[in-house]
């Protein structure tokens, strides 16, 4: 992986120093790009390395890992790998923060049980005093300021509003409603079903791409995580296949993360609604985001499309 | 029982996870697993009182008394019936229940509602009021309506619960089962939940629709093989309700992680009873 650079440790300060992790004019949004095949060992470094690339001051602060657990379905790509989960996990805790973490599934309720089957509980020591179900904890309604959906307000789970930092980690997966989840679409999880219900059918009343785009404008502490190293294809995100793009991909700017997996995913970014409603002129993102370890075109995969969203696919000359 | 009874707030209510917030539907499913244990002591006392102070205006409960929106946990509230939350308290939650159906997406059965001006023959409940109907909220809603229907009659109330029927037979997956009630999207079926078939067979008691029996199939071939407390609670009580479950089926031994799966899995455990249909 290629050392920080001048610009790069520039543009790192000043989004810290900004306390902001929405993508702004100016600094390029640094995305970084791993190239892990498989869940191993390794991977625990990479997320070390990918840490101190973004150099996240954490120590002393309470940082909430939000993966995407969705069926009981060990051997899919359907949830967040629990090897990643705890190689974060990890990696926070040794630059001294307060790690915890939370998921609000939208369809199935028994989410202890799901992260039991997806392994969870076996590969992180003592899982269930650290995890925190966000579809049962304490609520706080948000007053959305200028929303893109129909919300005005919305309650949302006390752990991930009263962290220092959510680490969205979601699967690398296309999406039968808005063509690709990634690290935006995964903040759903942060809805408590308690109060709305499984699914959280407001949501999609209220139109999802632009409940995302709420979502994600209402959530400024942020950093992503997204695990692509077995992502899913075709009927996502429950019925697809596995897709082994063999990536993770991170960074502070959800939005820019989730413009660079649409990249390795072979699907434009710019056709991707919530991300327009997100930040505007998408291209834009594109072209300001700085990627650090692996290039897109390096790591670049063909995700099959489902027949109807076969126009986003990414057209290249 | 025990358990249960040590993790109830000092407010009355009980949280979903120990030692947290107390909230509705833990509180309702609570309630219904100590009062059908035995005689009603002082902790029943406390949380009816702290139940019927949460009631808002409307007749309808909220998730939690710091949200202002009545929603589906009033179906679970009302499962206690006249007797536990008194006649007034009781009918104000039968009422709201009647009143709620499912929004629908499609702009032509909109039309067709809004020139009616009645609901579609076939809507259920929806989870939160101004969204679709889904599965687990028509089943409940169901169960707490089948409750006043045995004691009075009620044309409305009769009408409510085969609207009700109809929208759970219209919204079976193909392998048999429910999920939480899109059985297809873009054209692909979806597959089912033992948690949603179970309170579906409950709420579909006494139905006769060759549709139940394929459930009741599907049911029994996940019973051995769940992974959820919730879910094999509810498969037992669905399948029980049908006369379906299987008396010497070797079950897993699953550990209830919230408190409303501990009441739901003592529920189900009412050797020959079946709680919900009383």
């Amino acid at each position: 992986m290629a050392g920080l650079n001048r610009r790069e440790f520039l543009a790192g300060s000043a989004v810290t120093l900004a306390g902001c992790s929405r993508r702004r004019a100016g600094p390029p949004a640094l995305v970084s790009i791993v190239r892990r095949p498989d869940y191993t060992q390794e991977l625990y470094g990479d997320l070390r390395r990918v840490l101190a690339e973004h150099r996240l001051h954490v120590r002393g602060k309470r940082v909430l890992l939000k993966p995407n657990l969705v069926e009981f379905e060990p051997d899919s790509p359907i949830n967040t790998h629990p090897v990643l989960v705890h190689a974060a996990l990890e990696a926070f805790r040794e630059l001294g923060a307060e790690v915890t973490i939370g998921e609000g599934p939208g369809h199935r309720r028994n989410t202890l049980d799901m992260a039991e089957a997806a392994g969870y509980f076996e590969t992180i020591p003592r899982f269930e005093e650290i995890f925190t179900d966000l579809n049962l904890d304490r609520v706080a309604e948000i007053r959305l300021a200028h929303p893109h959906s129909r919300l005005r307000s919305v309650y949302l789970a006390q752990a991930a509003l009263s962290c220092d930092l959510l680490v969205s980690m979601p699967k690398m997966k296309t999406h039968h409603w808005v063509g690709a989840t990634l690290s935006m679409k995964n903040l759903f999880g942060i809805v408590p079903g308690g109060v709305y219900g499984w699914p959280k059918n407001i949501l999609h009343w209220a139109g999802i791409p632009e409940c995302v785009a709420d979502l994600y404008r209402a959530l400024p502490r942020h950093f992503a995580i997204v695990d692509g190293i077995v992502g899913m294809e075709g009927n996502g995100p429950i019925q697809g296949t596995a897709k082994r793009a063999g990536v993770v991909v991170a960074g502070r700017d959800l939005a820019a993360v989730d413009a660079s997996c649409c990249q390795i995913m072979s699907i434009d970014p710019a056709k991707i609604e919530y991300l327009k409603l997100a930040v505007g002129d998408v291209e834009e993102l594109v072209g300001s985001i700085h990627q650090i370890g692996e290039s897109v075109q390096s790591v670049r995969t063909r995700f099959e499309l489902m027949p109807e969203w076969q126009e986003i696919a990414e057209r290249r000359a | 029982m025990v358990s249960l009874l040590e993790s109830q707030n000092h407010d009355g209510g009980w949280p979903y996870q120990r030692g947290g917030p107390s909230w509705t539907e833990p509180t309702a499913y609570a309630l219904l697993a100590v009062i059908a244990q035995g005689p009603v002591g002082e902790p029943v006392e406390r949380g009816l009182r702290w139940l019927c102070a949460a009631q808002l205006q409307d007749g309808g409960w909220p998730p939690q008394p710091a949200i202002g929106q009545s929603a589906w946990v009033t179906a679970v509230a009302a499962l206690l019936g006249p007797a536990a939350l008194g006649g007034d308290a009781y009918r104000r939650a039968i009422r709201w229940i009647v009143r709620q159906t499912g929004a629908d997406t499609n702009m032509l059965s909109r039309v067709r509602q809004f020139l009616t001006g009645g609901p579609q023959s076939d809507t259920g409940w929806p989870w939160y009021p101004g969204t679709s109907a889904w599965v687990t909220p028509t089943a409940l809603s169901m169960l707490a309506l089948r409750k006043v229907a045995r004691s009075a009659e009620s044309p409305q109330i009769a009408a409510r619960l085969d609207m009700g029927a109809a929208y759970l037979l219209r919204h079976t997956c193909a392998d048999g089962g429910w999920n939480h009630g899109a059985s297809r999207t873009l054209g692909y079926g979806a597959r089912s939940y033992p948690e949603t078939t179970g309170v579906a067979l409950l709420a579909l008691s006494g139905n006769r629709s060759p549709e139940i029996r394929q459930a009741c199939r599907w049911a029994q071939a996940q019973l051995p093989g769940c992974r959820s407390s919730e879910a094999q609670s509810w498969l037992r009580l669905g399948l029980r309700a049908h006369g379906q479950l299987p008396p010497d089926a070797p079950l897993p031994v699953l550990t209830p992680r919230t408190i409303q799966n501990t009441a739901l899995a003592m529920l189900a455990s009412a050797a020959g009873r079946n709680p919900f249909l009383e």
